[in-house]
């Protein structure tokens, strides 16, 4: 195994060489590529401003909502302390869990912070107790703020200003985009003279839907080349060296067309998740949502009547008999189902685009938080070795020895029987993906365990320790970029084990309760009809998740293949499969 | 590190293991958000009722004391038992009767990756890059990504459509001896002690019954679910064979055999292969996890009630008090797989416990 590359890249050294200029004076130096680059984005961007706007709305709202949980915890300790040992015991268990949230949330906070607290504050003695200074005065900032916005008129001062951002963002999101459902439309209904109406340029429903999914697809994926593009001027024009060790890695996943055939299945799948509302032939809150208070109209006979969306898909139904809307079909009322429609009569299609969104935010939350235990646990036993590392030995075997499907399928039960407030949110959703968390990340640790140990070991860990780096730096800037090529490879693996085991919870009937859509759960009330003419029901889901999870694993084999060509890593690993879900 | 002094502190290592799994199941069941009595009894209960569970599951006791008997309970194998599903019945009479169809279940789902993954792996190694090579590799691929849950309606209705003689040209009902529904638990009555005899005290088992037609019955019932649960052992058996035997026929000492001048028959069977076996012992004793996890999967599916549908009906049921002793059962056959794994790597590899 090649150890030597990809250890700390240029910005380790960019303190030491006086020659060396910043980004910025190369650009002002030799603007021309840049600003070329620039305008495509601008472009870009504005094509899709509202859908931006609403993206970064969301996001916001989730952040919100995280900070909300988070301040929630002390007293939810609190409660749950006291019940059993006594008011006291609750307030120390309140105290220790909002010292220990601060403490936590210091080190992003750190992350970001330009300059150190403890040498402006002149508290400066050796690296390892400066380090842990640093961690204690930035949470006690974090907690100032924190009271300050609780207790005094600040706290409104927030409210207003995000309350301000948010109507911003309101008015920019509802600013037409080129993807919209608006600007290309398919839902009409057929003229009494023949042709249509309502639709995009009068053309049939299923070619004004599919001309939107086509827009959608190619607006993605020039999107995706220019991003390429841009890195290719940045690493001619722009970047300092000529070549790093990591343009060799890129250079073989290029060549690797495997993985980038898995690149291409895993982008269209996030695709399909971010652009859901325009690539269903039908809304999800009209068609899947509530079809009873949504209308619309279609052509009976020789006049053009109005129906509500429930009615119309009483009788479209698919359950079994002649009368199926079998995949690429219209139903009686001029309604376009590319994949037919479920068992209820409602779109599968827009189910399916709506399941992804669910399988993507469930996976990438769960791998997001696994990955981070992982990587943090990884980098402070590889260095700090001894009784650290032996305890997180033993809680990763106690956690991989209970087999994993089973522990998962407990504790969803457990939270969901007991009405849990976190099992409401997303429908189980989000309840879901802290659990896959819980159980995967000692075997991502496992995983890179080898990686970091080596690491340590390295000579420039050393010098960066003698140079007077603090741990924590140490392991930021030199450790990290090491380890994190080998955490990519096995979160692409374990991405579609949980994608699997989410469905196969679906299925069972635990998971993602209704109405948020889910693969297998469709799988499964599809699942009688398979036989019949409407086979499409359990089929086309089932095709989805096999494509996905391929995608993943190929994915995955690509990085391996172009981080470390020698290694064997990730090869059948039983992390990957989902636990045999 | 000796190879042995390598193994004893793996087996060491498990002791505090098998006391935080206890704890955790613990931890779960009595101090989770889930009241285990409301639980069990639902909504609608009457306070005698809850009292008498309380009393008997010991919910009465402060915690710490819980927590002891709770422990000892499991150390001593009183796995208390069912509330909801079968009430009355012991853990252990629930294990003793359900557990032969998972096993029966286990052994051909080990046993049909064997003799299918590893030899295709082979043979798309020895012949890299050749039409074979990729259909295996990729039929492999495309194997390990399918859900088991899939897989295993696929296969149903494939069967189904087979009553008659009608698409493939077979009928699955009527091939062998006759069976009248897919789903359903495979006989596991075709083996049996009939008589016992008493040697210095201890019963032995004297007299055996083998009924072969019944056997037979019971092996294509269980087929279609051993292979769907295989399937995901099968295809990593397949890759790692492949690179197995691709690493070992590229070495020194097959060059040197070669140059020897032994005959492919013999390069192939005695140093290739018995080399390319070592990687697959972890892939095969892993196939622990996949077995249990998936099995509860396969036979709900495929109606089959041995103890992976036992643990789903106990989950979903909220029979929780059943459902943790049976996870801890689980979780103990898990630690025992991987002290064999360990055992087996040592008396396999002499590199084992350097490099640690």
């Amino acid at each position: 195994m090649s150890v030597a590359h990809d250890g700390p890249t240029a910005d380790a050294g960019a303190s030491v060489d006086d020659n060396e200029t910043t980004l910025r004076e190369r650009v002002a130096a030799n603007p021309r590529p840049a600003l070329l680059w620039l305008l495509g984005v601008g472009v870009l961007f504005a094509l899709e401003m509202g859908r931006f706007a609403g993206g970064i709305r969301s996001i916001g709202a989730a952040t919100g909502f995280v900070i909300g949980g988070v301040a929630v915890g002390p007293s939810w300790v609190e409660g749950n302390v006291a019940g059993t040992l006594g008011p006291i015991a609750g307030d120390i268990a309140f105290v220790l869990t909002a010292v220990l949230l601060l403490l936590l949330v210091a080190v992003p906070v750190r992350a970001v912070l330009p300059v150190s607290l403890v040498k402006t504050v002149g508290l400066e003695r050796s690296s390892e107790t400066d380090d842990f200074l640093e961690q204690v005065l930035v949470a006690a900032g974090v907690g100032a703020v924190a009271v300050l916005v609780v207790a005094t008129p600040v706290g409104a001062l927030v409210d207003a200003l995000v309350a301000a951002i948010t109507s911003v963002l309101d008015a920019l999101s509802s600013l037409p985009t080129i993807t919209s459902r608006e600007v290309i439309p398919n839902q009409g209904h057929r003229l009494p003279s023949g042709g249509w109406d309502d639709t995009f340029l009068g053309l049939s429903p299923a070619a004004a839907w599919a001309i939107r999914v086509a827009v959608v697809y190619a607006y993605a994926f020039i999107a995706l080349a220019w991003a390429w593009i841009g890195y290719r001027i940045f690493r001619e024009h722009y970047r300092e060296a000529d070549w790093t060790p990591r343009d060799d890695s890129v250079n073989r996943f290029r060549n690797h067309y495997w993985g980038i055939l898995g690149l291409v299945i895993v982008f269209s799948f996030v695709v399909m998740a971010m652009w859901a509302p325009a690539l269903g032939p039908t809304t999800a809150e009209e068609n899947l949502f509530s079809p009873y208070e949504n209308e619309f109209e279609y052509l009976d006979g020789n006049e053009v009547v109005t129906v509500s969306h429930g009615t119309a898909n009483l009788n479209s139904r698919s359950q079994g008999g002649d009368d199926t809307i079998g995949p690429m079909s219209y139903d009686d009322y001029n309604r376009w189902a590319p994949f037919g429609t479920n068992q209820d009569g409602k779109d599968l299609f827009t189910f399916l685009v709506f399941g992804a969104r669910t399988s993507l935010v469930i996976s990438l939350t769960a791998i997001g938080l696994a990955t981070s235990i992982a990587l943090g646990m990884s980098l402070i036993t590889a260095y700090y070795k001894g009784v650290i590392d032996v305890l997180t030995v033993i809680t990763s075997d106690t956690i991989i020895s209970v087999p994993a499907f089973l522990m998962v399928l407990l504790l969803s039960v457990v939270f969901q029987e007991a009405n849990h407030p976190i099992a409401a949110v997303y429908d189980g959703g989000l309840l879901l993906a802290l659990i896959f968390a819980f159980v995967y990340w000692p075997g991502l640790w496992r995983s890179i365990r080898g990686p970091s140990l080596q690491v340590a070991e390295q000579e420039w860990v050393d010098a960066a320790k003698s140079y007077g780096q603090s741990p924590f730096q140490t392991m930021r800037k030199h450790m990290t970029p090491y380890i994190a090529g080998y955490i990519m490879i096995y979160a692409s693996l374990l991405l579609g084990g949980i994608i699997i085991a989410t469905a196969a919870l679906s299925f069972l009937g635990l998971g993602v309760n209704p109405p948020t859509p889910e693969w297998g759960r469709m799988v499964s009330e599809g699942r009688s009809y398979i036989s019949t003419q409407s086979w499409h029901i359990a089929t086309i889901p089932g095709v989805f998740i096999v494509f996905v999870v391929m995608g993943f694993n190929a994915l995955g084999d690509g990085i391996r293949d172009a981080i470390d060509p020698e290694s064997n890593v990730g090869n059948g690993d039983t992390a990957t499969t989902g636990g045999g879900a | 590190m000796s190879r042995w002094r390598y193994f004893i502190k793996r087996v060491l290592l498990s002791i505090p293991v098998l006391f935080l799994v206890m704890s955790l199941i613990f931890i779960i069941l009595r101090m989770g958000p889930l009241d285990p009595v409301a639980a069990l009894l639902g909504p609608e209960s009457s306070g005698a009722q809850t009292a008498q569970i309380r009393e008997q599951l010991g919910l009465n006791e402060p915690l710490w004391r819980q927590y002891l008997d709770f422990m000892w309970g499991l150390l001593t194998f009183d796995l208390g038992q069912s509330w909801v599903i079968q009430p009355g019945r012991t853990t252990n009479e629930l294990l003793v009767s359900y557990a032969p169809r998972t096993l029966w279940l286990g052994f051909w789902s080990v046993l049909l990756p064997l003799f299918i993954g590893i030899p295709l792996g082979f043979y798309a190694g020895l012949n890299p890059n050749s039409w074979g090579d990729y259909v295996a590799s990729f039929g492999g691929i495309v194997w390990l990504a399918m859900p088991n849950f899939w897989l295993a309606i696929m296969a149903l209705a494939i069967l189904r459509r087979t009553d008659g003689g009608g698409l493939f040209g077979f009928d699955w009902y009527t091939i062998g001896p006759n069976v009248d529904s897919l789903i359903g638990p495979p006989p596991t009555n075709f083996i049996g002690i009939t008589d016992w005899a008493s040697v210095a005290g201890m019963a032995i088992p004297a007299g055996f019954y083998f009924d072969f037609s019944l056997f037979l019955v019971a092996a294509k019932v269980i087929l279609p679910p051993a292979i769907v649960l295989g399937s995901a052992s099968m295809a990593s058996e397949l890759r790692i064979g492949r690179t197995a035997v691709l690493e070992t026929i590229n070495s020194n000492y097959v060059e040197t055999a070669r140059a020897k001048g032994l005959s492919e028959r013999v390069i192939v069977w005695k140093h290739v292969f018995r080399n390319a076996l070592i990687p697959l012992v972890p892939i095969i004793t892993n196939e622990a996890f996949l077995l249990i996890g998936g099995s509860v999967i396969v036979e709900v599916i495929f109606g089959i009630n041995g103890i992976g549908s036992l643990f789903f009906n106990a989950a979903y049921q909220a029979d929780l008090p059943l459902a943790g002793s049976l996870i801890f059962i689980f979780t103990l056959i898990i630690i025992f797989m991987n002290i064999i794994q360990d055992l087996l790597y040592t008396v396999l590899d002499p590199r084992v416990g350097y490099d640690q």
